[in-house]
């Protein structure tokens, strides 16, 4: 909770006194903050491991080129985070049967078939890559963005320390046995679905506002999936701050490994991925849980 | 209020540095900033880029450096970082350069999302870069400015020039295949209408997926058809899968073209010479009497890189080198001087001489390049071509 | 309709089939006994493709040669893979938990370092060699000597694996290990050396798919991401570590893909490769197979 405050000052210090590469790197992370944190909504939670939140990025992305240049930026991205958020209610049912593995994995492909479609259409609708004029100044971009991570931050303590949250950790422990003792499993797995696509979706548009050219290619990199999963992992999924953590952390180590080690920073990163997991199990966020405690 | 302000006391940073610089020791080396994707889903096609940047520093530095209107030669370092093949990135390394890096020169990333991207950020900043490896109708659509764009194989005009070019070669039919990414589907589209004009028949008209891994059923369809020509608008992974599975099917079409793939050096090694005769998009070559130049830029990156460059790529990228070179060596660093140099300056490349109107080069013409014997050939338009184009004799 | 009838698209069918069914066998060998998600897969196909033309190229030794040797050479990584860091993740319960998802982001990591040393070790330009590519004609089909010889290799390193299974002892024990793997051990079968050798020989396939790979299409440090991809959509519709179901999905998917291609347009080909595999998912998460094929 503190963390959010001093994060939402922060970013608010920033487009005042900011070099314009600061706002840059802070957009970055606050970017990733929002993603890991909104995904954490479903997948730390319930334990359904999404590989696939590219595809409200993009679909957030795609509403938000559609829209660009007839309704205001701002309306076009709440259009964005609503477009993700139906497309989760619409596909939430059947996805969510599937547990395990097997979801993991129907994630990535959906993501993946959303994109090879929207490919389709575009390339039906004659249109090449489309490029945006007129985008607004990166300091109000840089607003949005870090009210997006705090906006998540938020959510993501609500529905932790809520009873809805409690649901959602029955499932993860347990879930027939939960649905046993009469936890409505599937409208719960169903709303955090719901409420995990829909700031990815506002993010994504955002990200496009920032980079003023949309290709359905880069709008749904499998890439991006696979970030929020290693910063949420590395940051720990037991508390709040843990996306936070992993997220900063994350965004500032290759933010300083590349501008240092520009031939070895990636390889430098894989390492550090491994090390990770394999000696900080509880992610950063146990790590700093530790350190506290024994402090 | 606060922008103002901060671009003025930017601006004035910027002239005490140059002022400082220029009072410097003329050992102190000029910077100029890249980002290239070193990683990702571009990052096959950056050494194509990425060498000739390496290639005209040694040879600049071989000359005692970079050369100022006062006649003094400063060495050239290069700072460039990886952008994962990421336009966000992309936006966010060059505010670095510019404004942590303080670099005195920048010079271009891969591709066209890279390319339009950047155009805002280097209006914000006012610093002029010549771009190299974008194509697109779109940037027309940039408002000129900071930006200029070398290429000349932009889709539209290449559309009708290749019409022009099968109807001069009496082709009276095509199949066309084309993959689903940008520059592709844009060429496809003007392609089609040109064609029409031109009178010649479109037998097949297909578009595929990128990650497509079998071409089998779409080229027994072509067969079928036999078409006098066949275009494929190929990016390089799927070029490779055409030009073998064409070559297993026994397509017979004497026009067999590629739209990007066939310059790649490893393109011809894989495919030795069962792709001689195929027509790709390129208006450069090193054999061109009329560009002297090219040969030697050819042979140093034959020595240097052990593999052919890449006619496309390649080329445009150390022409936009040049370009900015001989802009420095007339008006020095200052961004706006250099603004209005390459914007109103003639210069002489290894593809001839380009002048800008807008962002666009107006005068190099858009060309076709054919493998013959395994070399590439500038064979369209007549004005430069090294050698005539010649049917394609099977596989 | 006499197209769809000919030998020519079912040649290419088998030949892409059986490239997937290869390379979707060494991954299932890694999940089936080690519960790995393993997505440094293709990264693998990539080092056996550079073996191959570094080989040729090099010291003008044939890629039929090189199978073996990338078979060792990608078996050794996987030995060091398997002893450096899974023996003591699998050791520790608190990871081994979680085991899905942390060597999720352990094979991200080892996924990220491959593809970067070779693109530091070899540069990212794209490679190729030429190799048997005289085209044979049989009975209307022509064929290229060497996807005829992929074809052949992979078919049957396939279908060796498949009669090693079913007949060897080793086959026995690796196929209770996937079953009962708590009752596999009281037994008597090693399960670490189970493991390990199964994760060698799963390795080693998909360094054999490098090779073929190789013979005909262009050779770059991230070329391997699509195969791990195609392998996931493979063992997904066969069912997880389900041996033999996943090779006969493999051919599956590439008759599909070759004949679907042919009804619709190629333009679908995608969209039917993940609507395929999302529906499957959706409808019978357990794999098609499963009940039809026992391995």
């Amino acid at each position: 909770m503190i963390l959010g405050v001093a994060l939402a000052v922060f970013g608010a210090a920033v487009p005042a006194f900011g070099s314009p590469y600061l706002m840059g790197v802070v957009f970055q992370v606050a970017m990733w903050i929002a993603l890991a944190q909104s995904w954490s909504m479903l997948s730390a939670t319930t334990g359904y491991l999404s590989l696939g939140h590219a595809v409200f990025y993009g679909v957030g992305a795609y509403v938000c080129v559609l829209l660009t240049g007839t309704i205001p930026f701002e309306l076009a991205l709440l259009a964005a985070a609503a477009a993700a958020a139906l497309f989760a209610a619409l596909v939430g049912m059947p996805v969510l049967r599937v547990r395990g593995p097997y979801f993991v994995i129907l994630t990535y492909g959906l993501s993946e078939l959303v994109r090879h479609v929207v490919m389709r259409i575009e390339s039906a609708l004659g249109s090449f890559g489309r490029m945006i004029f007129d985008v607004p100044a990166t300091e109000v971009l840089l607003w949005w963005m870090v009210g997006l991570a705090v906006l998540a931050t938020l959510g993501a303590y609500a529905i932790r320390h809520s009873r809805f949250g409690a649901g959602l950790a029955a499932i993860r422990e347990d879930e027939v046995a939960a649905e046993t003792v009469g936890v409505p499993v599937t409208r719960l797995k169903l709303l955090a679905f719901i409420a995990s696509a829909a700031i990815p979706g506002a993010v994504g548009g955002l990200a496009l506002l920032r980079t003023s050219y949309f290709e359905p290619a880069q709008a749904f990199d499998p890439v991006i999936s696979f970030t929020i999963v290693t910063m949420a992992l590395v940051g720990g999924t037991e508390t709040v701050r843990g996306p936070i953590l992993g997220a900063v952390g994350f965004a500032l180590l290759s933010e300083l490994l590349w501008s240092s080690l520009p031939q070895l920073y990636m390889i430098v990163l894989g390492v550090t991925l491994i090390a990770f997991i394999l000696f900080v199990p509880r992610g950063l966020s146990g790590l700093v849980g530790r350190i506290g405690r024994a402090g | 209020m606060k922008r103002p302000t901060r671009l003025a006391s930017a601006a004035l940073a910027t002239a005490i540095a140059l002022t400082a610089a220029g009072a410097a020791i003329a050992q102190d080396p000029i910077t100029i900033g890249y980002s290239i994707a070193r990683t990702g889903i571009y990052a096959a096609a950056a050494p194509s880029q990425e060498n000739p940047y390496k290639l005209w520093q040694t040879q600049v530095n071989a000359e005692g450096g970079l050369e100022l209107p006062d006649g003094v030669r400063r060495p050239v370092e290069f700072v460039s970082y990886d952008d994962q093949s990421n336009p966000a990135n992309t936006v966010r390394i060059y505010e670095k350069l510019i404004t942590q890096d303080e670099v005195d020169l920048l010079a271009a990333p891969w591709g066209t999302p890279m390319h339009l991207a950047l155009a805002p950020v280097l209006q914000r900043f006012k610093m002029p870069m010549v771009g190299n490896t974008a194509a697109s109708v779109q940037l027309r659509n940039v408002a000129p400015g900071y930006i200029w764009f070398p290429t000349s194989a932009i889709p539209d005009t290449m559309g009708a020039e290749l019409a022009k070019m099968m109807q001069a070669e009496g082709v009276q039919s095509v199949a066309l295949l084309a993959n689903e990414l940008p520059y592709s589907q844009e060429f496809r589209s003007f392609l089609i209408p040109a064609l029409e004009e031109a009178g010649i028949e479109v037998m097949v008209d297909e578009s595929y997926p990128p990650d497509i891994k079998d071409m089998t059923s779409m080229l027994v369809e072509v067969r079928d058809a036999a078409p006098d020509a066949v275009v494929a608008m190929t990016y390089p992974s799927d070029a490779f899968l055409f030009a073998g599975q064409a070559k297993e099917l026994g397509i017979e079409a004497p026009f067999v073209m590629s739209l990007i793939g066939p310059t790649i050096d490893a393109y011809r090694k894989a495919n030795g010479t069962a792709v001689n005769g195929v027509v790709s998009s390129a208006h450069w070559s090193p054999e061109a009497v009329d560009w002297p130049k090219g040969q030697a830029f050819f042979d140093a990156y034959v020595e240097a890189f052990g593999e052919e460059p890449d006619a496309l790529d390649s080329a445009l990228a150390y022409m936009s080198l040049e370009i900015l070179q001989q802009a420095v060596a007339e008006v020095g660093l200052d961004p706006e001087a250099l603004r209005e140099e390459i914007a109103s300056g003639t210069f002489d490349t290894i593809n001839g001489e380009v002048r800008f109107d807008g962002v666009q080069n107006v005068v190099t013409p858009t060309g076709f390049v054919q493998i013959q014997d395994g070399k590439i050939e500038l064979v369209w338009p007549e004005a430069v071509k090294t050698a005539d184009y010649a049917p394609k004799q099977g596989w | 309709m006499d197209t769809l009838l000919s030998g020519q698209l079912l040649f290419a069918a088998l030949v892409s089939g059986s490239l997937y069914a290869l390379v979707a066998l060494g991954l299932n060998l890694v999940y089936g006994t080690l519960r790995l998600l393993n997505i440094a897969h293709g990264d693998l196909v990539m080092i056996g493709a550079y073996t191959a033309f570094w080989a040729i190229s090099l010291l003008a030794i044939p890629p039929v040669v090189s199978l073996v040797i990338a078979a060792a050479l990608c078996a050794l990584l996987g030995w060091a893979v398997y002893a450096g860091l899974f023996r003591r993740m699998l050791a520790r319960p608190d990871l081994a938990k979680r085991v899905e998802a942390n060597s999720l982001i352990l094979f991200y990591g080892i996924s990220v370092i491959l593809q970067n040393l070779a693109a530091l070790a070899f540069t990212s330009t794209s490679r190729g060699y030429q190799y048997l590519d005289t085209v044979i004609t049989w009975q209307c089909v022509s064929m290229t000597g060497n996807r005829l010889l992929s074809l052949g290799v992979a078919a049957a390193v396939c279908f060796g694996t498949l009669l090693f299974l079913r007949f060897h002892l080793f086959g026995w024990s690796l196929r209770a290990v996937i079953q009962r793997r708590e009752a596999a051990q009281v037994v008597g079968v090693n399960l670490n050396r189970v493991q390990m050798l199964t994760i060698c020989a799963g390795f080693a396939v998909a360094g054999v798919a490098g090779v073929l790979v190789s013979m005909t299409e262009q050779i770059t440090p991230f070329m391997g991401f699509p195969f791990t991809i195609v392998a996931f959509v493979v063992i997904i519709i066969g069912g997880l570590g389900n041996i033999g179901a996943g090779v006969l999905a493999g051919f599956c998917l590439g008759l599909v893909e070759t004949y679907g291609i042919a009804l619709t347009s190629p333009g679908y080909r995608s969209i039917l490769i993940y609507g395929l595999f999302v529906g499957v998912l959706l409808l019978r998460p357990e794999g098609i197979f499963t009940k039809a094929v026992r391995s």
